[in-house]
């Protein structure tokens, strides 16, 4: 079976013959059987009559040589490399090589140089009716033969080749009608959707062949092509017929009378066809053009293969990497419904997709604006479950519902018509549970029967398990968050009692500043543990923690904050909070912030340095009186002095300018969450 | 505006259950120079309210035991006794997400003393 990427491309006239060869094999369906004693006689025949110790009936796939029949020769089949056969099958004569060995195209060929060293070959190539040649009926010595074959030798083995054809013709007509009756066998069991499928699978990966006469748009298919396109098979078919299959969102890229008149039509495409009994199928189409003498195109000549199930499978792969994309973005669980619904409709090629809000006592759901296929009419609106089957029950339960056809459906056989009213064939169903309340229901719908795989219910299954997982996920962080709430109210209130018996303790102490300066400290602390808990515990990004912190002092106006977001984790976010305090308050006592016009600016930025990064702080006084390092350290400057990490890493400078400072610490230790 | 203090000291009814923070909030009171009341939930102070004419400003907690919180022990101050301003406090709640009642002034808790203390005096000016 070919792959699309053993497409060989550009297209030239040899890859057609080749792929004409093994569409013709492929429509014989003989590669791989078992002997059949009408083969076996004529090679029996040909080795007798050409006094030849080998015969063989050789057919010429992609990679190998296959033998139909074979007398002294052990091996069933050979690679191509030691085909000699290729070589005949350019030709409608025989091919006779006297001695393998004087042959450029054959010395080097192993079968020659080696067991059984082979010498002599003659062949007659297997000429089908359309001309497609598939192989040889061939004869073999191992001593050369100078002379060759003669007149009746010839004769006979070109007559035997023509027998093999003409067997293997009978062959498949009496094959085909088994095929028919198996067929026919199948449709009537075709309730069960099983063997639809297997069809389906069958079919898919064959490859057809067209070309079309540019002058009088009229296209000639293969048979297979036609099976691809779902027409019955014609000599010559108008190319607007397959025209108008092309869904409409894909005309643009399949070419037209126009188009191809001036050889403007690309060459490889794909879009998508809605055919008659199969829904929308992918095809692939390579093609290239021949023109007349003067260069003008006069046939469009290529092959066209149904993409469809690689195709979905690629877009089931996307549609799910999509999806949890989309829910990690996603906070509500209406806009969850609406981007899995909206991603399922296009992996499943729907004609609607959206989802309902459920009220499951009253079992009725009010359809929300929907996604829709061109022409497909929309179901907002209340509507009633039993209206439409009895599959509400399963809904109920937590269990996905796949009704693959509502005509044959036990859950929806009595109530087909009304759905089928309104647009729906195929229907998926996908409760979605909020707190352990049945309240959305995602929907996917197809207005006509639809090929279902395996892979594709899987897909929907899937889709219901990330969706429960999101939930949960948005369930987990809501309670987290009250949790974060909880602990904030705690430490507030414990903030709140410190600060109660600091004030009742430090009561008879006379310099009020001291207690002041210990409750603005506390604030600061305070504060730090709002940056955190408004960040779900994960730190807090240091432009933040600045600003709440100048804030908090009234101080905001005259801080100018410049520097990209980098957060720290918990533990350094309350010490550097403390810091800035330190800093601000210092500032608005005795530097920067003590006259009117005086400003701040904090600089900040992280620098790779080996495996980490080191953050650098500078913070730089301007417009307020000059200032001298004081004689006496309080709290403050020491903390100051100790940095970032407390452990150093400060360069402080005093001038007439005003006072500023740079500090530095390792990135990795300040986002350390402990 | 005159420089000169009130006759008689405004009187300010404090509500917060916890003892200690009643304590510390008594305090910041009186130094700010008005004289105070103290309840321990909102039943006890309505109960004041409607026995006493002379409250002039009510700083109440939110989150207190009882049937009914600071909250609503400020819209039903806001409903009978128009003419009182009031202060919340609270611990647990942020001042963005509270619909506070006309003439009131929330703080979080632990509140800046400084603060409160410009906040009473200022209601205090305003009705001189």
């Amino acid at each position: 079976m070919m792959s699309d990427d053993l497409i060989p491309t550009p297209f030239d006239a040899a890859d057609l013959d080749h792929l004409r060869r093994l569409e013709a094999l492929e429509a014989y369906d003989i590669l791989d059987t078992a002997p059949e004693p009408e083969f076996d006689d004529i090679v029996l025949i040909a080795s007798t009559v050409c006094c030849t110790p080998v015969s063989l009936v050789s057919l010429v796939e992609t990679d190998r040589q296959w033998f139909k029949a074979r007398i002294g020769f052990e091996a069933c089949e050979t690679p191509i490399a030691q085909s000699v056969c290729s070589h005949a099958l350019t030709m409608n004569e025989l091919l006779i090589i006297p001695d393998l060995t004087a042959d450029v195209r054959t010395r080097d060929n192993t079968l020659v140089t080696e067991a059984p060293h082979i010498r002599f070959y003659a062949g007659a190539p297997l000429v089908v009716p359309d001309g497609t040649v598939i192989g040889t009926l061939c004869v073999i010595d191992i001593v050369p033969r100078p002379q060759g074959l003669d007149d009746n030798q010839r004769k006979v083995l070109q007559a035997l080749s023509r027998q093999v054809v003409a067997l293997m013709e009978t062959r498949r007509v009496s094959q085909r009608k088994d095929e028919l009756f198996q067929r026919q066998k199948r449709l009537a069991a075709s309730i069960r959707s099983s063997a639809n499928k297997t069809v389906a699978a069958q079919k898919a990966g064959r490859i057809g062949t067209f070309e079309i006469d540019i002058a009088t748009s009229m296209i000639r298919g293969s048979d297979e092509f036609c099976r691809i396109f779902d027409i019955a098979p014609a000599d010559l078919i108008p190319t607007s017929q397959l025209e108008a299959l092309i869904v409409p969102e894909d005309r643009h890229i399949h070419s037209n009378a126009a188009t191809r008149r001036d050889a403007r039509a690309a060459t490889e495409v794909e879009y998508r066809i809605q055919t008659a009994n199969r829904g929308i199928r992918w095809i692939s189409r390579h093609a290239s053009y021949e023109h007349d003498a003067s260069g003008k195109p006069i046939t469009m000549f290529g092959m066209v293969q149904d993409i469809t199930t690689s195709k979905r499978e690629a877009a089931r792969v996307q549609a799910l990497l999509d999806l949890g994309d989309r829910l990690r973005d996603l906070d509500d669980v209406e806009s969850m419904a609406l981007a899995a619904s909206d991603l399922m409709a296009k992996a499943l090629d729907a004609s609607r997709a959206g989802f309902g809000i459920v009220d499951p006592i009253a079992e009725t759901v009010m359809m929300q604006p929907e996604w829709r296929a061109p022409g497909v009419s929309s179901l907002v609106g209340l509507h009633h479950f039993r209206d439409y089957g009895s599959y509400i029950d399963e809904l109920k339960a937590g269990q996905t519902v796949i009704v693959t056809d509502v005509v044959n459906d036990p859950r929806t056989a009595d109530k087909a018509q009304a759905l089928i009213d309104i647009g729906i064939r195929v229907l998926v169903n996908l409760p979605i549970f909020d707190h352990g309340q049945f309240n959305l229901v995602v929907f996917v719908h197809h207005d006509r029967p639809h090929d279902w795989t395996s892979q594709e219910i899987a897909l929907v299954r899937s889709f219901g398990d990330r969706m429960h997982l999101a939930i949960a996920r948005l369930q987990a962080e809501a309670d987290q968050d009250m949790l974060n709430r909880e602990i904030g109210h705690r430490l507030k209130n414990t903030f709140a009692m410190v600060q109660a018996i600091a004030s009742q303790t430090l009561r008879p102490i006379v310099e009020q500043e001291h207690v002041r300066n210990f409750e603005r400290r506390l604030h600061a602390l305070s504060s730090a543990h709002d940056s955190l808990l408004s960040q779900d515990g994960d730190g807090a990004d240091i432009g933040a923690v600045l600003r709440r912190t100048a804030d908090t002092l009234g101080v905001l106006e005259r801080i100018d904050a410049i520097g990209p977001a980098i957060s720290f984790g918990p533990r350094s976010t309350l010490s550097v909070s403390l810091l800035f305090h330190e800093l601000m308050t210092n500032a608005i006592k005795y530097g920067a912030l003590s006259e009117p016009g005086g400003r701040v600016v904090v600089e900040w930025q992280a620098v790779a340095k080996g495996d980490d990064s080191v953050l650098t702080l500078r913070w730089t006084e301007r417009g307020g009186p000059p200032v001298v390092e004081p004689e006496r350290s309080g709290f403050g400057s020491k903390l100051i002095k100790r940095g970032f990490m407390g452990t150093g890493g400060v360069t402080q400078s005093y001038s007439s300018l005003g006072y500023s400072v740079e500090m530095t610490a390792a990135l990795s230790q300040l986002q350390r969450a402990n | 505006m005159t420089q000169s203090p009130p006759a008689a000291k405004e009187i300010v009814l404090v509500v917060e259950d916890e003892p200690l923070l009643r304590m510390m909030a008594a305090d910041i009171v009186e130094r700010a120079g008005f004289e105070v009341v103290e309840a321990t939930d909102a039943e006890e102070a309505v109960h004041i309210l409607e026995t006493r004419t002379d409250i002039r400003i009510v700083f109440t907690d939110i989150d207190m035991p009882g049937s009914m919180n600071g909250m609503r022990l400020a819209a039903a101050i806001r409903d009978r006794w128009p003419p009182i301003d009031i202060i919340i406090t609270s611990g647990h709640f942020r001042a963005g997400e509270l619909h506070l009642p006309g003439r009131s002034v929330f703080f979080a808790k632990p509140y800046d003393s400084v603060a409160l203390t410009a906040t009473l005096q200022q209601m205090a000016a305003q009705r001189h």
